[in-house]
């Protein structure tokens, strides 16, 4: 029964069918499958889709509409792990989003779906996000990384007010600190005093496991 | 007399037909009408509501009733000038006419490495220079020629390339807007006495934020010309097919119309349908790919049918070299973008998209340019150019034209010979060293930077009251 729900569970992200997925994890709580289960279904199905996407079978279309499944549904399961007192097998927490004044989703959508693929948990911080959103997200959650796209030139900067906040409120030991985007260079990530920089959604999250290697 | 460009003789290429060219229009009242732009600023919303449009506040959605989005394109002149300080650099954009300008960079590219870098303030001032000379640049764009310049803080990129573009080039340029910086721009424009190009840019899909429309207000008010650029990437912000994409784009480009109409009925507009698919691997924009040289032409033709002046960005291109794959991706954009009405297009000097920009590109983009744009301008059909009565003169062999006046009386007006492409015979190729377009061009560059001399340069005090601007903007935005 368990096998055959997370069957369905990961056939059905396969297929991008958002409300199935949605509609078999509640069964699969209600069942009372063990969450960390359904957490790992998804894992498997967004691995193969990573490493697919890795090897040019699949393309981006594919990539984010299994991802966005797994979005739709994520919130379920973690909310059940949390009351069952579970806990997650993870690299670490990435809180990841695109700075202020900056609309760009497509890249960061890329790397959060690469990073769960990856085996880290990820917090969406979504598009337009302010310096205070950032560093909320670091304040109020066990976060390991923060990870932050700008497209644009004009934004690039925001990247650094962040670093800068996070610097005055000793908060910057607590997390490595990747960027990424057009608009991002290596000197340009070094300058503003990011951990690390990858031009590539899959380097990036080669990059995310080798910063936490170091710590 | 405004600068004439070049003048399209030629039927404009068609990719639709008439009923296709309706349900692309239908398709966009749909959108406007049913779905609606969202504007992230209460002033627009405000301004809408009081223009009898449908709006609603929470969602800060505006719903277009049909009647509204073509009487507010109809108030779009189907031309219009911009006048500079040199009346021999006015231009007036629309119609037939079809103008270049260069295609900024972030950095400039390191002809030896390939690599890119800040440019520094004097490279930045000699790239306008060679810009200046140039006979077929004849506007400068915004965030131009690079916007990462050394000792520059990004704030203050758009008011020092603007005044830098001033300083260098009495040729009118548009410009961008970042944190307000516009109001600098404007008031530099004023103190040079010349008209400047303002910007909107719709956020895809289907939005504005407040900034945009703050722009859109601003030039409106100050009755100058609006040019509103659309950059979605087809597939992600906007639908991956190409149809799907002109509607989306042309909606949203729409937005900023109606704005403006709404300030100021008759503001001059020009739409830049920047639209770009997107590569399904990077999630980067394809530039140079057959569904951007589609969009291309779909939605110059749909602006035609509308009378609203347009702007391509045709040298925006995947190479990240001045190399062969340079050349074929900007070229064949230009010419179909000419074919299919562009009155305005942005090829010189851009590399790698919008990343990279250098001087010896233009050069050789002016060739590009100045060839696409003689041959728009068509075949001459007349009796001088017949030549029927010469045919019959020189007869068949050992007749030749070569003697003939009507060939000294005509040859000038064509082949229209490249100034720095290689047009030698292979002898004296050898005999001269064997030199490529690259280099020619590298020569033509030294030679302008050495003896062009710009025309009507600004006053002294015109300079003194532009310093006193970036003072200004530059205390402004110190801790910003």
């Amino acid at each position: 029964m368990n096998n055959d729900i997370l069957m369905k569970i990961k056939d059905s992200i396969s297929g991008f069918e958002l409300e199935k997925v949605k509609g078999y994890t509640l069964e699969a709580i209600k069942e009372n499958i063990d969450p960390i289960a359904i957490l790992d279904a998804y894992r498997e199905v967004l691995n193969k889709f990573g490493e697919d996407f890795g090897n040019k079978k699949i393309f981006l279309p594919e990539l984010i509409g299994a991802a966005s499944t797994v979005e739709n549904s994520l919130p379920l399961v973690l909310k059940e792990i949390k009351e069952k007192s579970k806990k997650i097998e993870s690299f670490g927490t990435v809180a990841i989003g695109t700075v202020y004044g900056d609309i760009h989703t497509i890249g960061k959508a890329m790397v959060a779906t690469l990073l769960i693929a990856g085996g880290f948990m990820v917090i969406d911080l979504g598009i337009n996000v302010s310096t205070e959103k950032f560093l909320e997200a670091v304040r109020n959650n066990d976060v390991d990384i923060l990870a932050m796209s700008s497209l644009l030139t004009t934004t690039a900067m925001e990247q650094k007010k962040v670093i800068e906040q996070l610097v005055k409120e000793n908060l910057r030991k607590k997390v490595k600190i990747i960027v990424g985007g057009g608009a991002i260079t290596k000197e340009f990530a070094e300058e503003i005093g990011a951990d690390g920089y990858d031009p590539t959604a899959t380097g990036a999250v080669i990059l995310a496991k080798e910063l936490l290697k170091s710590n | 007399m405004p600068l004439k460009g070049f003048t399209r003789n030629i039927k404009p290429l068609e990719v639709f037909n008439e009923e296709q060219l309706e349900s692309i229009h239908k398709g966009m009242l749909d959108v406007l009408e049913i779905t609606g732009l969202r504007y992230e600023s209460e002033k627009a919303l405000k301004i809408f509501q009081s223009n009898d449009c449908n709006v609603d506040f929470d969602e800060k959605r505006v719903r277009f009733p049909s009647y509204i989005v073509e009487e507010m394109i109809r108030m779009c002149p189907s031309s219009f000038t911009v006048r500079s300080r040199n009346p021999n650099n006015n231009i007036r954009i629309g119609g037939n006419t079809l103008y270049f300008s260069d295609m900024p960079g972030l950095r400039i590219l390191d002809l030896e490495t390939w690599k890119t870098r800040r440019a520094t303030k004097k490279e930045r001032d000699d790239t306008l220079k060679v810009l200046d000379a140039l006979d077929s640049v004849h506007l400068l764009t915004s965030y131009a020629p690079y916007f990462e310049v050394e000792d520059i803080p990004p704030l203050m990129s758009i008011p020092e390339c603007f005044a830098a573009k001033l300083r260098n080039s009495s040729k009118v340029s548009w410009e961008g807007y970042q944190k307000d910086c516009e109001i600098y721009v404007i008031e530099m424009s004023k103190i040079a006495g010349q008209d400047v190009i303002g910007i909107s840019l719709p956020s895809s899909p289907l939005s504005y934020y407040s900034d945009a429309c703050e722009s859109a207000i601003r030039f409106a008010k100050e009755g100058l010309p609006i040019n509103i650029a659309c950059g979605s990437v087809m597939g992600g912000s906007s639908p991956v097919t190409v149809a799907g994409s002109i509607i989306s784009a042309n909606a949203e480009m729409f937005g900023a119309i109606a704005l403006a109409q709404m300030v100021r009925p008759g503001t001059k507009i020009t739409v830049q349908g920047s639209v770009l698919p997107i590569n399904m691997q990077s999630g980067a924009p394809l530039f140079g790919v057959t569904s951007a040289f589609l969009y291309l032409a779909g939605a110059l033709q749909t602006w035609r049918r509308y009378k609203v002046p347009t702007i391509s960005p045709t040298g925006w291109i995947n190479s990240k070299k001045i190399d062969i794959q340079c050349g074929y991706e900007r070229s064949i954009g230009a010419l179909i973008s000419a074919l299919a009405g562009s009155n305005v297009q942005g090829l010189h000097g851009g590399v790698h998209g919008e990343l990279a920009h250098h001087p010896v590109q233009a050069i050789i983009d002016d060739d590009i340019a100045f060839t696409i744009g003689n041959f728009i301008e068509g075949i001459k059909v007349n009796e001088d150019s017949l030549a029927v009565n010469i045919i019959e003169k020189v007869g068949p062999i050992p007749g030749s034209f070569l003697a003939e006046k009507h060939t000294r009386d005509f040859y000038k007006e064509g082949p229209h010979i490249p100034k720095s492409a290689d047009i030698l015979t292979y002898s004296e190729w050898e005999k001269t060293g064997e030199k490529d377009a690259i280099t020619l061009a590298k020569e033509r560059m030294e030679q302008i930077l050495k003896d062009h001399v710009q025309e009507c340069p600004l006053t002294a005090e015109q300079d003194r009251e532009i310093e006193k601007i970036l003072k200004k903007a530059r205390s402004f935005y110190k801790d910003k």
